[in-house]
């Protein structure tokens, strides 16, 4: 019936470079060997052309591999050349753009299977209102203004019912009172006040804010490259968050289902005489068989909980554990798609047809994790020692409660994170701040799962299948097995067991072997340790047009300027001298704190100041004493070894850094390596507290670098940059080969999203000295006879 | 009268024994049966210091008086050893400083201008200038620093000089100043029967290329031990390159020797016996014990490093070296000597918090294998107190801290070197020139106050006769993952020690706690 029905036939399907329309294509090129062509209605995007996105994004899916493998690479190839076409169509635009070809073959098709979505739930209001809404009216409009009458079979999904109790009919979606043309009108122009609201004074100043508060010291350009990706994120969210509301107001679980509920309207209002059947597919999971067990594609709704659950992340969940959770398989909605598609109504009156289990194979919440729980007791995933990981038992709160405490938990954990990046401790706290950092992930993760799929749960409806059931009936025995659709074929545990599970846990690649991996031999003996930097540097050796530059304070020596300044004034002064000095000191602080997280440069001019009316001669003189009583004390040992390496490999090596001269050139000097570092004015043979020129921080540190590098010959993509603060960042970015040496907790972060190489190195215990007065300085002298 | 050493057998009765354990002290119960070695008490110093020193001038041994040797325009140069010597620093006024106040009054009455003083500091340490003003004193320091007085500088490419091969082809070199010099004037303090003698001048102003000659792992081993000349291939090695130093310069030697008085009066218990404590002795103790058992160790080290001995000169020699060093080591063996009859199983020892390369710093565990395995050990005439095979027991928490400012050689051989081996024979072979030659290192030993970069390994083979020596080597008390990474083992307490020994030595070993310091020579005899 379906087979002989669609011989000779020219069908189109839009939406084939997705999860169902390629599966369609698929099975019609396997299983209806007598189809005359198909269509495939891709869009050119700004990457690829149309017909390259076919062989990249269709033909070459695992789902063709079964065909591959039966006929041969060869003979596939044919049998694609001469089945099927690419018609370039754009559902984004009126007339769907289509030339004079187009429109031709456009005419010559009997069948038109419309499976292009925007599918995910949380996605913005105006896309979701283009690609579903808009894109389906534009087809139907197409192919009305093209005289052709073929059966248009559009998929939409059983949920346009909205959030129904009961049995849902297999009859017109919800209908609030809404007209689509007006929705599709207003969601589609969105973004334009959506955007314009995002320019706004106090919004976009909130960004920056939260913008300089992560990248601050990393400058300027960084921190308004920070500013404009919160800013598109918080475009996003907001217009995700209009869709998600407007869709709860009107009665349906997203975006998704709502537009799709309007499309329908708009299809049914449109289509005229062109003979319509829309099939409402329920959940769509992994295929039960065809054309292999668990065929799925993306990661769809279920896949990210399931893990998640197996994961131990998603520690509980909401819903009424008694409540039906329709789930279909792939091919059973592929099958439906084909056996609608060859059994067009008779009449102008639609058809509707619920491919799911609803009824004839009912599937309950609590089914999933009990399933859930059986497979990943019998494999369970693995953390990073190979251990099992325990599933949760859920215990099903309302979606209220849970989304609760989670949002506490979060409050919470967003409070000990805000606290601990503003600890002026440094790399100490990196550690603290990363599991934070984990943890908020985590929960951000388990809400937005509570968000996006909570409301599903909540659905408490059965689909009906009585149009389904009726069609199936119509199938002959003999087809019966070609082109099964009929839910009861099948059995729940077979499918999680056997099919759903072991496919989401092999798409996540996540490790549930334990014979892969090799047990622990138990040895202690020391192993030898590896540095990728280390290799890095030896690939490179002998070439002098390698540069490895370095910041130096809290990268090569454990100390900052306040505490050279510290050392240098604290010497000169006798000792009752000392709690007036440290009190004023002491006051400043705050504010020294303050400007240091916001912008090293700011914070470096402000504090030079302290400087103002030194003797020059004398602070060389403190400078030098400084390098053995500070600097040579506090050094990082790996820190020198690393510069040493570099320079038997022939590198060039230059300090790049913000502190003073007078302390960093004679370690420099002691080095034998060039330096680059901040000079103070001298006016009247006094420091003046001004700098000759601007701090070393931020951007400007990345102009030195570029500066420095075009004068020397240096090649930065194979160069090396080593620095501890975020303030650094632009310098790191340079080169090829960055490494984060101690990071502060926001460099830290920044690290682990771009993979950088991060290194902790310790100065050696037992070295903190206390500075201590030298009373036979003459500055000391001079202070004791004041 | 002055005690001579003793060795007391522990019975019932006996009290417990002081062990030094770093910067604290632990108070330990031997098993019965075991033997304390004690070392003599301190020898009375000479009362006229300085008439002593104006009579070993006037009246040398086998040279002409060192008046007769000046003379006006000449180009005189004054040697003194560095500030290794003694332990602790001595209070002031440092011998060396008499000495050399008398030798400077006398050339300065014949009228030489041309007078340097060089710290003879080998590898050492530049010394800070307090150190150095405490060895020489106010008035020589002000007098003579920074130009004529300075520290001598082995990597100094302008300023070492080599002089030639001995015949066993050992390489000599010298500091410039000294050999250009007409008359050199070594003032040496004498603690330990190593030092002085040849020794001074080969080692105190030569460079690594003469030094590596015999300090390296193969004259260590031959050297049985270093503590006694002449079973040291160490020191016949010294003894030939001196003798051509000799041949150079015209070198006069100023020997000082003091007695053992290492512990000043507030540390009285830790010079005396136990079975002599006084009341005032025992709350000494308790008070010290309470006080290193809570403090942190940097608080600590402040407290001991502050510590300065009494010692009071018991000989001062001068005149032709090898006179004046058989005399030199006659008296400082009339102070240290101690008659031990037969070796045994276990010998025990407390590492104190203070050895010759970690003044005003952290002894790393480098410098207490140094210290411990190296002169402790070696503290020895015919034959070691430990039989061949037994095992010794050492107190110290060997914490891993460095001092980064005078060992940053030691960090890196420390996590480099002994995380890969930690036989001498095959470090030397692929580590000796790295450290030598460490250009950062070469910089750290010539501006700032480090090490030289091949000082760690010297320091480390001077404990590879007792590694070699020794079955097994236990530390109690001591970081296990340190402990580990020297190569040893580590015990929690002393009993827990004795225990793992016994798989080495068997049940019911005959066990020898050396009470060191005070420093003493055991003469073993079989």
């Amino acid at each position: 019936m379906i087979a002989d029905a669609l011989k000779g036939k020219t069908i189109l399907i839009t939406g084939s470079t997705g999860f169902l329309g390629k599966s369609i294509v698929e099975k019609c090129l396997r299983s209806i060997p007598d189809i005359a062509r198909i269509n495939l209605g891709i869009r050119s995007s700004p990457r690829r052309p149309a017909a390259e996105r076919l062989e990249r994004e269709v033909l070459s899916s695992p789902a063709f591999r079964r065909l591959k493998e039966e006929l041969g690479d060869q003979r596939f190839a044919a049998l694609a050349a001469e089945k099927l076409a690419v018609v370039e169509i754009d559902l984004g635009r009126d007339g769907l753009g289509l030339d004079a070809a187009a429109q031709e073959q456009m005419r010559a098709c009997d069948i038109v299977i419309h499976s292009a979505a925007a599918v995910e739930f949380d996605n913005p209001a105006d896309l979701s209102a283009q690609t579903n809404l808009l894109g389906a009216a534009r087809l139907v409009g197409a192919l009305t203004a093209s005289g052709a009458r073929p059966h248009l079979v559009h998929i939409s999904t059983a949920f346009v019912g909205g959030m129904l109790r009961g049995l849902v009919r297999e009859g017109p979606p919800l209908d609030p009172g809404l007209n689509w043309r007006h929705e599709a009108e207003v969601l589609s122009n969105l973004r334009g006040p959506v955007e314009e609201e995002s320019r706004r004074p106090e919004i976009l100043n909130k960004l920056r804010s939260e913008a300089r508060s992560r990248m601050g010291p990393a400058g300027t350009p960084a921190t308004a490259r920070a500013t404009e990706r919160l800013r598109e994120r918080w475009v996003k969210d907001r217009l995700v968050e209009r869709g998600r509301t407007h869709a709860h107001a009107m009665g349906f679980t997203d975006i998704y289902s709502f537009t799709k509920a309007m499309a329908e309207h708009a299809v049914v209002e449109l289509h005229g005489d062109i003979p319509l059947s829309i099939v409402r597919p329920s959940i769509i999971e992994s295929s039960l068989a065809e054309p292999f067990p668990g065929w799925l594609e993306g990661f769809r709704m279920a896949e990210p909980m399931i893990l998640a659950f197996a994961r131990n992340v998603l520690r509980d969940f909401s819903g009424m554990p008694d409540t039906l959770l329709d789930v279909i398989p792939a091919d059973f909605v592929v099958n439906t798609v084909l056996a609608v598609a060859a059994n067009p109504p008779p009449d102008s009156k639609p058809r509707i047809y619920h491919a799911a289990s609803g009824t004839r194979n009912p599937l309950r919440l609590r089914r999933v994790p009990d399933e859930a729980e059986a497979y990943f007791t019998k494999h369970p995933l693995r953390d990073r020692y190979g251990q099992a990981i325990g599933t949760p038992k859920w215990t099903f709160p309302t979606r209220g409660e849970l989304a609760t405490q989670a949002r506490t938990a979060m409050r919470f954990v967003e409070a000990a994170q805000w606290v601990v990046e503003r600890l002026p401790l440094g790399a100490n706290v990196t550690e603290i701040s990363d599991d934070l950092t984990a943890e908020r992930d985590r929960l951000d993760r388990g809400l937005n799962l509570i968000e996006l799929y909570g409301v599903y749960t909540e659905v408490d409806c059965i689909f009906d299948t009585r149009n389904v059931m009726a069609l199936w009936e119509k199938v002959p025995d003999a087809e019966r097995k070609t082109f099964p659709f009929d839910p009861a074929l099948y059995d729940w545990t077979h499918y999680f067991q056997d099919v759903h599970l072991p496919t989401v846990v092999r798409m996540s690649r996540a490790d549930t072997s334990t014979g892969r991996r090799k047990q622990p031999s138990g040895s202690t003996a020391p192993k030898a340790e590896s540095s990728s930097v280390r290799s890095a540097i030896e690939r490179r050796s002998g070439r002098p047009d390698v540069l490895a530059v370095f910041d130096v304070d809290g990268t090569l020596v454990e100390t900052n300027v306040v505490e050279y300044f510290l050392y240098m004034r604290l010497r000169a002064q006798p000792l009752e001298d000392w709690p007036a000095f440290i009190a004023s000191m002491l006051r400043k602080g705050p504010r020294w704190l303050f400007l240091e997280r916001r912008s090293r440069a700011e914070f470096q001019r402000s504090f030079y100041r302290e400087y103002d009316g030194l003797d020059p001669e004398v602070m060389k003189r403190l400078g030098r004493e400084a390098l053995d009583a500070v600097t040579l004390r506090r050094i990082y040992p790996e820190g020198m070894r690393r510069i040493r390496e570099h320079k038997r490999a022939g590198h060039r090596v230059l300090l790049l850094t913000g502190a003073l001269d007078v302390v960093v050139e004679p370690l420099a000097e002691l080095l034998d390596v060039e330096v680059d570092c901040a000079h103070l004015l001298v006016k009247d043979g006094r420091l003046s507290g001004d700098l000759q020129s601007p701090p070393p921080a931020g951007e400007a540190r990345g102009a030195l670098l570029q500066e420095y590098a075009e004068r020397n010959g240096v090649v930065l993509s194979e160069s090396f940059a080593y620095a501890d603060s975020l303030s650094d960042l632009p310098m790191l970015e340079m080169v090829g080969t960055p490494v984060v040496v101690n990071p502060d907790a926001r460099l830290s972060q920044v690290a682990g999203q771009r993979g950088w190489r991060v290194e902790r190195w310790r100065m050696a215990p037992g070295n903190w000295k206390l500075p201590m007065p030298d009373p036979r300085s003459p500055e000391y002298l001079e202070a004791v006879r004041r | 009268m002055s005690r001579p050493g003793a060795v007391i057998e522990v019975d019932r009765n006996t009290p417990p024994v002081l062990f030094h354990f770093g910067e604290g002290i632990r108070l330990e119960k031997l098993p019965l049966g075991a033997r304390i070695v004690y070392p003599p008490d301190p020898l009375d110093p000479i009362a006229h210091p300085e008439r002593a020193i104006k009579r070993a001038l006037a009246k040398p041994l086998e040279d002409d008086p060192l008046k007769s040797l000046l003379r006006r325009g000449m180009k005189l140069t004054i040697a003194f050893d560095d500030l290794s010597l003694p332990l602790p620093p001595m209070a002031a006024p440092d011998v060396r400083q008499l000495v050399m106040e008398e030798v400077i009054d006398m050339a300065a009455e014949v009228g030489i201008e041309d007078l340097h003083i060089i710290a003879a500091l080998g590898l050492h340490r530049r010394m800070t200038e307090d150190e150095l003003r405490h060895i020489v004193g106010e008035r020589i320091f002000t007098t003579f620093h920074p130009d004529r007085l300075y520290q001598h500088d082995g990597e100094d490419p302008e300023n070492n000089v080599y002089i030639g091969k001995t015949a066993k082809g050992e390489e000599v070199t010298l500091n410039r100043r000294a050999a250009e010099s007409d008359l050199v004037i070594y003032v040496n303090l004498t603690l330990v029967p190593m030092d002085g003698g040849h020794k001074s001048m080969s080692t105190g102003l030569a460079s690594f290329r003469s030094i590596r000659a015999h300090h390296n792992a193969k004259t260590l081993l031959a050297s049985r031990s270093y503590m006694n000349p002449p079973d040291s291939a160490l020191h016949h090695s010294c003894i030939r390159q001196g003798q051509l130093i000799e041949d150079t310069v015209r070198v006069f030697h100023i020997e000082t020797t003091v007695n053992n008085h290492a512990f000043p009066a507030v540390a009285n218990f830790m010079q005396k016996r136990e079975t002599d404590w006084t009341a005032q002795d025992q709350a000494m103790f308790l008070a010290t014990k309470q006080m290193t058992d809570i403090m942190p160790p940097a608080f600590k080290r402040n407290v001991f490093h502050a510590m300065r001995a009494p010692y009071g000169m018991t000989a001062v020699h001068a005149g032709q070296v090898d006179a004046v060093h058989d005399k030199t080591l006659e008296a400082v063996h009339k102070q240290i000597n101690v008659r031990v009859e037969g070796q045994t199983d276990i010998v025990t020892l407390g590492v104190p918090y203070l050895g010759p390369y970690n003044i005003n710093a952290p002894m790393n565990p480098i410098l207490v294998v140094c210290m411990g395995l190296g002169y402790l050990f070696n503290f020895y005439r015919n034959m070691p107190v430990l039989r061949k095979g037994g095992v010794l027991i050492l107190t110290h928490p060997c914490r891993y801290e460095f001092d980064a400012v005078q060992h940053p050689s030691y960090i890196d051989y420390y996590d480099e070197v002994l995380a890969d081996t930690t036989d001498p024979i095959e470090i030397e072979k692929k580590y000796e020139l790295r450290f030598a030659e460490d250009p950062w290192f070469r910089q750290l030993y010539r501006k700032s106050h480090a090490y030289h970069g091949i000082h760690p390994h010297y320091a480390w083979i001077w404990g590879a006769h007792a590694m070699e020596h020794a079955g097994d080597v236990i530390f109690v008390g001591a970081d296990r993952d340190v402990v580990h990474r020297l190569g040893f083992k580590c015990a929690t307490t002393l009993e827990d020690a004795f225990e793992m020994a016994e798989q080495t030595v068997g049940r019911y070993p005959s066990v020898t706690h050396l009470r060191m310091p005070p420093i003493m020579l055991a003469e073993v005899e079989a």
